[in-house]
Parts: C-alpha cells; sequence; structure tokens
C-alpha cells in the first residue's frame, strides 16, 4: 500500500515537474509588454513569450520579484529596451537567474536600441539634471518606424536560437513588416493634422513620437526627468501653454494625472493619457496597440 | 484497498488534466491574436490587403508532424548554421535597417566600444546622521548605527560590481569611516553552473533572514535591529567562505542555499568564536548555515516572501560547545501595479532563537522585529518598528548572566517610527525617533535621528 501510494506520489511530481523541464519551444522573456507582442507577432506559437512588467507599470521601477528571476532562469531569450531603462531592477534578477545564455552579451540577450537610431544621447550627462539616460532616450517603441527595426532584431535572433524554424519566423516577420507598413501609412493619413502641433509631455517619453508624427515637444510636466511637478514649475508651465496655444498634454498612465489635468483644464489643451505599452497579457497585439495609440491621439484637435 | 483507490485517483485525475490541458491548447491556436495575419489593428478599413500578406496558408513547418527533427538533426543544422549566424548578427547592426516604407527609416547609430566598458561599475553612498539620545551611554551596537548625540558618519560605502568572465561577476563594497577602511564585501559569483546551481565565494554576507545580507541604503530604518547586533554582532553575520544555492525547478520561487563561513569575529560572528578565534581544526569548526527562501506572486499586486534559515558554528566556552541560531523571516508587500498609484504597504518581520551550549549547561534567548512601511507619496514614505528580545535563560528556564553580554539580564523592547523623504531614488532624508526601554535600566532612552543618504554613480539594482 505505502510502496503504491509511494509510486503514485513520485508520478504527480514527475507530472508537476515535466513542464518546467520540457524545453520544447524557445521561451523569450522581454522587460515590457510591447516587446512580449512583437515576439510573439514574430515567433507564433513556435515560441513561449513571457513580459517581466505591465503597460500600466513604470518600466523604470519594476521590483524585482525572485518570481521573475525563475521566469529568466527558464529563458532562452531575453528582450530588453536598453538606454538604461531596465538598470534599476533587471541587473539584480539576471544574477539570480543563474542562466549564462540571457547575460549581457550572451546570444540569448538581445538589446533592442542596438537596432533604432537612438535620440537624445548626451555627452556630458550629469545627474543634475535629474535622472537622464546617458545612452539615449529608451521611449523608442512609440515609433513604428523603430518597432519594424525591432520585430526585425527579433526574427534574426530567433531564428538562429532556433534554425530549425527560421524560415517560420521570417515569413512571420514578412507578413509583420508589410502590415506594418500599410498600419503606419494608416496612422500617418490620420494624424498629419498633427503635424507642427505644440504639445507638452508628462516625462521625456514622447521624443520618438514627435520625430514619427512630427508633432513639436514644447515643455515636460516634470520639470526634469524623474522630479515631480512643482507649483512654480507648473505655473511656467501653464503660461507656456497658453502663450505657445499647446493642444495636449501627452503621459503614460503610470503618471499622476493632477498637474496635468490642472494645465490642461486651464489652458483649454486635451490631457492625452496613453498606455505606454501593449496590453500583452490581456491578449493585445502589437497593432490592436498602435490602433489604441492613434485613436487617444485622434482625440487632438489642432 | 483505500490507498489504492486515492492513488488511482490521483493517477487518473493527472492524466485527465493533461488532456485537458491538451486540448485547450490545441483549441487555443487557432484564435492567435499576436498573428500578424489577425485582424485589428489600424488598417484602412477599405483596402484589402495584399495576396502575400493575406494568405492564410502556414508556412512550411519543419518541426512538426511526421517531418519532426531528431535532436542529432538540429544538432547538424545548428552547426551547419552556425558559422552562417556570426555573419549574419554582424550585418544586422552595420547597415541600414527598419524601415519598409519611406525613406526617413531610423538609422542605427554605432554604440562606442572601449575598454571603459570592462571597468567595474562604481557607485558611492554617503550615510550621515544627527542624533540625539537620552542617555550618554546608549545602546546603539550596529555598526552603521548613529551611535552617539551629534554628527555621525554612518558609512561611506564604495561598491564595484562587474563582469569577471562568462563564468564569474565580481561584487564589492568596501566601506570607510572616519576609523578607516574595512572590505565589507568582496566575493565572486558564478553565472554558469548547471542545474540551477549558483556558487558565491570570498568575503560575503551570509544570506541568514533577510535583512542580514541587506546594505543600510536599502534599510526603512536609519539603524538595525538591535537583536541582530546582539547575535551578529556590529556588522551583520559575515565571513570569509562560500555559499552554494540551488533554485528548484518548481513552478514557484523556492531557493535553498547553504553556506560555511569563518566563525570567528567580535562584529561578525558574536555568538560563535566571536572574538577568540580558536582557529579552523576540522570542518565543524566553521559556520554553517542552512536556508530555504520561497517567493509567492499572489497576484499582480502582493507579494509574500518566507524564509526559514539556521546557523550551527563552534564558540568558545567550551572544547565541543557549539551555538545554533534559527530564523525565520516573512515579507509581505502590497504594491499595485495594475493601475496608477506609488503606494507601497510592506510587513517585514523576522525572529531569531539562538541556543549557546556552555559547559554544563544551555543558554537560549529569542528576539526578533516586525516592521511596517508605507509610501503614501511619490517622494515619501513612512515607517513603524518594533523589537523585542528576551533575557537570556538557561535549561531549566532561568534567567542567567549572559557571557556576551552580562547587564542585559531582562527584557528589552524597543519601539522606532521613522519618516523618509526622497528628492529622487537617488537621495533620502530620514527622521526617525525611537523609545528603549531595556528593562534591566531604570529609565527607557529616547532617541531621534536625522539621517542623510546619498548614492553617486551606477548603483547596481536592488534585490527584492
Amino acid at each position: 500500500m505505502i510502496q503504491k501510494l509511494f509510486v503514485a506520489l513520485t508520478v504527480a511530481l514527475a507530472a508537476l515537474l515535466a513542464p518546467a523541464l520540457a524545453r520544447a519551444e524557445v521561451k523569450v522573456v522581454t522587460t515590457v509588454p510591447t516587446l512580449a507582442s512583437l515576439a510573439k507577432a514574430i515567433g507564433g506559437s513556435k515560441i513561449k513569450v513571457v513580459s517581466l512588467s505591465l503597460p500600466t507599470q513604470d518600466p523604470h521601477f519594476v521590483d524585482a520579484k525572485p518570481s521573475l528571476a525563475l521566469e529568466l532562469s527558464q529563458a532562452d531569450l531575453l528582450l530588453v529596451v536598453g538606454q538604461g531603462l531596465e538598470s534599476g531592477w533587471l541587473p539584480a534578477l539576471l544574477t539570480g537567474a543563474r542562466n549564462a545564455g540571457i547575460q549581457a552579451g550572451a546570444h540569448g540577450h538581445l538589446d533592442c536600441s542596438g537596432r533604432v537610431r537612438v535620440l537624445d544621447v548626451s555627452q556630458n550627462a550629469d545627474r543634475s539634471q535629474g535622472d537622464v539616460h546617458p545612452d539615449g532616450n529608451p521611449h523608442y517603441l512609440f515609433d513604428p518606424r523603430a518597432v519594424g527595426a525591432v520585430a526585425e532584431g527579433i526574427a534574426r535572433r530567433l531564428g538562429e536560437l532556433d534554425p530549425a524554424e527560421a524560415a517560420f519566423f521570417q515569413a512571420r516577420l514578412e507578413k509583420f513588416q508589410s502590415r506594418l507598413g500599410e498600419a503606419r501609412a494608416a496612422v500617418e493619413g490620420r494624424l498629419a493634422r498633427l503635424r507642427g502641433v505644440p504639445v507638452i509631455g508628462y516625462h521625456k517619453s514622447w521624443p520618438y513620437l514627435a520625430d514619427w508624427l512630427g508633432v513639436e515637444l514644447v515643455d515636460y510636466v516634470e520639470p526634469k526627468p524623474g522630479i515631480p511637478p512643482t507649483p512654480a514649475h507648473v505655473a511656467r508651465l501653464l503660461a507656456t501653454a497658453r502663450k505657445r496655444n499647446v493642444r495636449a498634454i501627452l503621459q503614460e498612465s503610470y503618471y499622476p494625472e493632477e498637474s496635468s489635468a490642472l494645465v490642461a483644464e486651464k489652458s483649454g489643451a486635451a490631457l492625452v493619457v496613453l498606455p505606454s505599452g501593449a496590453d500583452f497579457e490581456g491578449g493585445q497585439s502589437y497593432f490592436a496597440y498602435l490602433e489604441a495609440l492613434t485613436q487617444k491621439l485622434e482625440s487632438i484637435r489642432p | 484497498m483505500r490507498h489504492k483507490g486515492i492513488s488511482c485517483s490521483a493517477l487518473g485525475c493527472i492524466a485527465g488534466l493533461t488532456t485537458a490541458l491538451a486540448v485547450a491548447r490545441a483549441h487555443a491556436q487557432p484564435v492567435d491574436p499576436f498573428d500578424p495575419d489577425a485582424a485589428g489593428g489600424p488598417v484602412p478599413p477599405a483596402v484589402p490587403t495584399t495576396p502575400g500578406a493575406a494568405s492564410t496558408t502556414s508556412p512550411p513547418k519543419q518541426g512538426a508532424g511526421e517531418g519532426e527533427l531528431t535532436p542529432e538533426e538540429l544538432a547538424e543544422i545548428e552547426r551547419a548554421t552556425g558559422a552562417d549566424a556570426g555573419t549574419l548578427r554582424d550585418a544586422g547592426r552595420g547597415g541600414g535597417l527598419g524601415d519598409s516604407g519611406s525613406g526617413k527609416a531610423p538609422l542605427p547609430v554605432p554604440v562606442p566600444a572601449g575598454a571603459a566598458a570592462f571597468l567595474p561599475d562604481i557607485s558611492v553612498v554617503l550615510g550621515a546622521a544627527l542624533a540625539a539620545f537620552s542617555t550618554e551611554e546608549p545602546l546603539q551596537a550596529g555598526g552603521h548605527d548613529p551611535s552617539s548625540s551629534g554628527f555621525n558618519l554612518q558609512q561611506v560605502e564604495l561598491s564595484l560590481g562587474k563582469s569577471v568572465d562568462p563564468y564569474f561577476r565580481f561584487d564589492a563594497n568596501l566601506v570607510f569611516t572616519l576609523e578607516g577602511v574595512e572590505v565589507e564585501e568582496a566575493y565572486a559569483t558564478t553565472l554558469d553552473l548547471p542545474a540551477k546551481l549558483q556558487l558565491r565565494a570570498g568575503q560575503l554576507l551570509t544570506r541568514f533572514g533577510r535583512i542580514n545580507a541587506t546594505h543600510p541604503h536599502g534599510w526603512d530604518f536609519a539603524d538595525q535591529p538591535f537583536f541582530w547586533s546582539k547575535v551578529w554582532g556590529s556588522d551583520g553575520n559575515r565571513g570569509l567562505g562560500a555559499e552554494l544555492s540551488v533554485l528548484l525547478p518548481l513552478p514557484w520561487y523556492v531557493e535553498i542555499l547553504g553556506s560555511t563561513t569563518e566563525a570567528a569575529g567580535e562584529g561578525t560572528a558574536r555568538s560563535f568564536y566571536g572574538a577568540e578565534d580558536l582557529g579552523v581544526r576540522s570542518p565543524i569548526d566553521f559556520e554553517n548555515l542552512l536556508a530555504v527562501k520561497q517567493f509567492f506572486d499572489l497576484s499582480h499586486d502582493w507579494s509574500l516572501l518566507f524564509g526559514v534559515s539556521a546557523a550551527n558554528g563552534p564558540n568558545p566556552s567550551g572544547r565541543h560547545s557549539r551555538t545554533d541560531v534559527f530564523g525565520t523571516d516573512l515579507y509581505l508587500k502590497y504594491r499595485p501595479i495594475t493601475r496608477q498609484s506609488f503606494t507601497v504597504v510592506s510587513l517585514q518581520s523576522e525572529w531569531m532563537l539562538r541556543r549557546r551550549q556552555v559547559p554544563d549547561d544551555v543558554l537560549v534567548d529569542v528576539g526578533g522585529y516586525a516592521q511596517l512601511f508605507y509610501r503614501f507619496e511619490q517622494r515619501w514614505g513612512a515607517a513603524l518598528r518594533y523589537e523585542y528580545a528576551t533575557a537570556t535563560q538557561n535549561r531549566s528556564g532561568a534567567r542567567v548572566v549572559d557571557p556576551l553580554d552580562p547587564s542585559h539580564a531582562a527584557d528589552r523592547h524597543r519601539a522606532s517610527a521613522a519618516l523618509t523623504f526622497w528628492p529622487t531614488e537617488f537621495s533620502r532624508i530620514r527622521l526617525q525617533g525611537s523609545a528603549d526601554v531595556p528593562r534591566w535600566l531604570e529609565r527607557p532612552t529616547w532617541a531621534g535621528f536625522l539621517q542623510l543618504e546619498t548614492v553617486t554613480g551606477s548603483h547596481g539594482a536592488h534585490a527584492f
């Protein structure tokens, strides 16, 4: 009897452990959800994707939960935004993950910023100017042109990690790029009237979006990156908003809205709260996310 | 029969579950919202997609069904394509990438790489405090504690860390005080051991419980719990040694670690050899530690970390005298990440039982703390801490004079409250007050601290 029970327990344990040990598909871990949606678009059913953060979460300040180290320990490919966006939390997780294959510089570690034209590179960055990223601004995923470059990099790296499926990834990439080209043209058409329109950003998250759509970034609600708005700064901002006829205040959903709402209300600008990334867990594809972003931006009246 | 019935139904359950999962997976596949062919997204409604893009025929599937490749064949393909992979990668970084449409594609900029990339990441932490005590002899025994009325330099910590090679990374924390410099930590960590093993070796803080391995920069208070100073010494439990840990292949985070460190050191292994270093004559003359740490993602917003630790080592009271320290730690954290919020609420509690063999008797005492932290604004947090330790008792439960702390002849309670303001994540100003009630003294002791801490440089990421 006891022997049979023991056998049953062993089998049960094996059944529990088997999924953790099995490595049939390439496991991709991304730091932000938009990268997860991109990876899934390329990898489809051939890969398993996990994002370490949610779109509602500030990617500068993610808790280094041990459960995230566990995800990384099982990863074959790690996709990071780079430019210092994750430097406050990812390094501790990477060491704890005990996975040589995804350490910085390893083949299973793809810094996606290596494939885009980085803006705001600072030759003499100093933290007296706030929480700046000396290697450049990391918020490039708001620009579909950068997204296309990143998708290509993901497909290439996936193909290298799983050469048997390289053709599959390449075919999905081609479909993705063709769809991206159409989607981008559609959005550019719908938002063409925003060219030259003055806007204020909350954090310095919008240079890539501004570069793509041609909106003019006049100022930021944060006096310096990472520093919450002070009354004096908000007063200056309101004056600027009125003088320059600012039409919108753009911010990600994880920043507080009080100061932005005040400036928006008193200046007649629209407060546009944009999702910081695709809701990957909720099944939102990059294209659905781009549509959501576009609809929000369409509410701006030039 | 009863057992058989149970085991069969258990097996049946697993089989059923596996089938259900397989079925669910099979059903889940056709509705893949991430497929570039899936509906949705900003495509103009009237425009039909190009034949190529609209094609629903699957691309060649080399790894599916009967065409399944054997591992040997896969290895062959990898070998054959491996030669090309490098050139593919190089081409990816340098060339004009990214845009299939208009000519305004963002071009990759070559990343400047120099010898500087190999320098260790350096950061400097300054901790200084203005302190006021209601007594001239405060019972502050922590090495970084503000310990006398007036200005106190708690520490200047220089942290260095970087990958050594594909197999190790190196980390060091050098602590400068007005008295001199000490190598608080300097250790190598493996990056590439099999089976999710990890080895750390060098001078290291042991991972007994939660707070011991952390640095003042990561604390919610300006001083360390008094029982930690009493059990481990002013600097916390650390020493030259090695630690091996493993992540278990389970669906939740379970880490088991064991470490062996020097049992000597007045400020680092006080309950073991402490100040009386009797040397190493056999492998049991070290401090040996075993700990299990588990983490539970209760939801996106709630996390729980729970650990148990036990350390054993020699003490100098007799030829075969040993000391055991048993501990348990709990950290419950609420931080909403599913909506905009700066709120953090955490409960952290650790308790230790110390058992020391002395000739013809055993000395036992218990102590610990519980603290509640609440970040109520982006830049503001408040914390409350209660600490308690018993007097030392012998085998028959009678209070005895502790050879290490002869004056501590009764219970001790301490309550502290702290208010912290963070101008940025690189600096903080903390106001802390505490009431200390050592029952062996006539009056409670009051203390107030105003602490300033700054971090310069590329400070490493924090553990949870």
